[in-house]
């Protein structure tokens, strides 16, 4: 299976900082894959540089083979990559369907002499955005909730908007970050299932940085694990729950001898009484 | 529940007496009713009658009644607590003007006259705000007319109210009001397709009509207006839409002004191009001027772009003024004897004949604006505004939309500034001061930013108002301020804040839509 995306000792230096620190990531296509790692381990960092909101200091970073670091942020979406935000970033001044057509922007033509003239162009164009958006409200369960503003949505209906926008330029692939944060378990749930579906019916490659474990375990095919900057670990799900270093990167170093202690201590007492 | 229908009018009460006594120190209450005579065609405007103060009473009565009345209506909300607000509200307004009219006039009838402290305050302005009566039964009668304008008032915004409430909630029962709006049948009137043919229709004939029979002078002052639409209309695509705060407007207006007056004039270079071919040109250098100064400029974000532009303006402003130039723009004593219309090689340039060619220009700008306004560029430019980084990270190229967006409003500008000019068969470097900016600023933001009915309220109400006003002589500039801060106190977002289209709903009634 040939690789959507492709990262070769991607660098992002931050002053003094190094933010990410010689990344190789490879995602397969229709792959579903996740970046992990404590607070401040770059992933967000990582994610910018893909989407082209940063342009990494050293490395490669490649699409379908076609290398796009350094290419203009509109550009890199326009290819196909679509992403959402850790903290929700929709037009909040927008109705929700306003708000997908936004996102199709990169798929028609129609410009401001069209728009003037009310060109046939222009009209088809506008009716088959408006159609389309209906019908991707539709798919994200949001029908009925399309002329209201985006700002006046519930919260779970914002995170399913922004991958509504996200979905609206029909990307190869799509970045997640923080899909599920501030979700009840259900919810959690329900998001799982969305993500899965979104590879599964639309056959798109999903990129995401998750906290929730349960779900990062549940749905990859692969993870990654960064930790300062730097990879520490990458595999299967079950590869990961074990792995030493990844355990040590999220509960400190000398998390083995703790846990030998506090059992050598708990079957002492236990022998005292 | 009903002590805050008795504190709500209680506030409004306080307030309005307050304004009322102001406006009875100042000597306003006898301008106002001249005002409102004039209105009526009365030919003395300096000793208004009593009829016409006491229409300016009920007038501001009536005010109070409706701001007392509850907004925004509730479940909870009652026509009897409406009506106990709006009482109250004028029961106290009119308490506190009586008592003050009584003190004034028991003075005026002792003979001291309160002129030695406050000038405005005659024997006559007394007299009349106590309608000519005794002090007791003058007071008497302002209070009782407080009171009666100020609840029928509360009353009857009660109602409108409730029917727009009751638009949006449709299923509630149990309201008086609906059942008479329903038998009234207005809102289907109102809303059928043919209300908006005759709308249209005799809106076209009073645009016709009226610069023919109006008179010089108004034509003159609408004609402002006009251009200051189309100015704010301009202004609206790179602020209101776009959401960059280019403070140097005025420059744009400058470039096609100068444009079409040096194409026009007999001086400095002795050309007379035709009108329309100097006026395409004037719009096509300041939409090539906006292109120009974008590019190095548009990277910056809010305050920077701001500052830039500015100091653009004022370059552009001593440029036309500075010795260096006198030689190709005529320096600082401008240039004279610009160039009117033609139509097929006959002058057009009586103040009529140059009214509907603003008319014309102000439909034209309406027209292309409204195209713009919700297409596929317009979305770009909204989202640009809202959130660049996530606009850039949808696929727009917010840089190139950006400058389009200036190259528009340049253009606007310059279109503006070449019938400016043309209008006033003048034009010097002080034609383009920085106020014809700030003007066009606040014109958009009172009128509400972003809204295309909202730049003509704005125009209308910054450089029409002023004009109307200007029987008030020495008070024109207070009422103006005056109904600025009120009006961005009740409604911050401006007069006619943008509303959103309701596409969803829209593809959903019309068959086509019917299958997605």
């Amino acid at each position: 299976m040939p690789a959507c995306i492709q990262t070769k000792k991607v660098s992002k230096i931050f002053g003094g900082l190094t933010a990410v620190n010689s990344v190789d990531v490879v995602v397969p296509e229709n792959a579903i894959a996740s970046i992990i790692g404590p607070n401040g381990a770059g992933k967000t960092t990582l994610f910018n540089c893909i989407s082209g909101y940063y342009v990494p200091e050293h490395g490669e970073i490649l699409f379908y083979d076609m290398p796009i670091q350094g290419q203009p942020t509109y550009e890199v979406a326009t290819m196909g990559i679509a992403r959402t935000y850790q903290n929700i970033r929709l037009f909040g001044e927008m109705t929700a369907i306003e708000n997908i057509m936004v996102g199709q922007y990169p798929r028609f033509k129609a410009g401001w002499v069209d728009a003037i003239l009310s060109t046939p162009r222009e009209r088809s164009e506008e009716k088959q955005a408006v159609e389309e958006g209906r019908r991707l409200l539709k798919f994200v369960g949001l029908e009925g909730l399309g002329d209201s503003l985006a700002r006046n949505l519930p919260y779970g209906a914002q995170r399913r908007l922004e991958i509504a926008r996200a979905l609206a330029n029909k990307p190869r692939l799509l970045l997640l970050d923080e899909p599920t944060a501030g979700m009840n378990p259900q919810e959690t749930e329900k998001m799982t299932h969305f993500i899965r579906s979104l590879r599964d019916e639309l056959g798109i490659t999903i990129l995401l940085i998750e906290h929730d474990m349960r779900v990062v375990m549940g749905i990859s095919d692969q993870i990654t694990v960064l930790d300062y900057g730097t990879k520490i670990a990458e595999g299967k799900p079950k590869d990961i729950q074990s792995n030493q270093r990844v355990i040590e990167a999220y509960l400190g170093p000398d998390v083995t001898s703790l846990t030998q202690k506090y059992q050598l201590r708990k079957k002492q007492r236990y022998a005292k009484s | 529940m009903r002590s805050s229908a008795v504190d709500n009018g209680l506030r409004t009460g306080v307030t309005f007496g307050i304004v009322i006594v102001t406006m009875f120190l100042i000597g306003f209450t006898v301008t106002g009713a001249g005002l409102i005579g004039k209105l009526f065609g009365a030919s003395d405007s300096a000793t208004p009658s009593l009829m016409f103060y006491s229409l300016f009473m009920i007038l501001i009565g009536m005010w109070a009644g409706a701001s007392a009345s509850p907004r925004p209506l509730t479940e909870a909300d009652t026509f009897k607590r409406a009506l106990i607000s709006g009482l109250v509200a004028g029961l106290v307004s009119g308490a506190i003007a009586a008592v003050i009219g009584f003190i004034f006039g028991d003075l005026s009838a002792n003979k001291i006259d309160p002129r030695t402290y406050l000038p405005s305050v005659s024997p006559d302005s007394i007299k009349l705000f106590l309608f000519n009566q005794t002090p007791l039964m003058g007071s008497l009668t302002l209070l009782a007319l407080m009171t009666v304008s100020a609840a029928v008032s509360a009353a009857l915004s009660f109602f409108f109210r409730s029917n727009h409430w009751l638009k949006n909630k449709s299923g509630e029962t149990s309201n008086a009001a609906r059942g008479f709006f329903q038998s009234a049948g207005l809102n289907r009137v109102l809303q059928s397709q043919y209300a908006s043919y005759v709308f249209w229709a005799i809106t076209a004939v009073v645009l016709i009509i009226l610069p023919r029979v109006w008179g010089s002078y108004w034509n003159y002052v609408f004609g402002t207006v006009g251009i200051y639409i189309i100015l704010g209309l301009g202004l609206n695509i790179i602020t209101g839409w776009a959401g960059q705060l280019v403070i140097g407007y005025v420059a744009f207006f400058a470039i096609g002004a100068y444009t079409f007056a040096l194409l026009t004039a007999p001086e400095p270079h002795h050309l007379t191009v035709n009108f329309w071919v100097a006026l395409a040109l004037g719009v096509l250098v300041a939409g090539i001027s906006g292109l120009l100064i974008g590019l190095p400029i548009l990277n910056l974000r809010g305050d920077y772009l701001a500052i830039v532009t500015l100091g653009f303006a004022e370059i552009i402003r001593i440029l036309l003024k500075s010795d260096l130039m006198t030689d190709y723009t005529a320096g600082p004593r401008g240039i004279r004897d610009i160039g009117g219309p033609t139509i097929l090689g006959k002058p057009f340039v009586s103040d009529v004949d140059f009214m509907y060619v603003i008319i014309v220009a102000v439909l034209a700008v309406t027209f292309i604006a409204h195209r713009l306004r919700n297409s596929r560029t317009g979305k770009a430019w909204f989202a640009i505004n809202l959130d660049e980084t996530v606009a850039r990270a949808t696929g727009i190229n917010a840089f190139g939309s950006k400058l389009l967006a200036l190259s528009l409003s340049a253009a606007v500008a310059g279109l503006a500034g070449a019938l400016f000019a043309s209008r006033n068969q003048f034009t010097g470097p002080d034609d383009h001061a920085l106020m014809v900016s700030i003007n066009v600023i606040c014109l958009v933001i009172v009128g509400g930013i972003g809204n295309i009915p909202g730049v003509f309220l704005g125009a209308f109400a910054l450089k029409g108002l002023p004009e109307i006003l200007r029987e008030t002589e020495s008070y024109r500039l207070l009422i103006f301020g005056v109904l600025l801060v009120i009006m961005m106190r009740l409604r911050p977002e401006g007069f006619l804040p943008a509303r959103r289209p309701e596409l969803e709903k829209h593809a959903a009634q019309t068959p086509s839509g019917k299958e997605a």
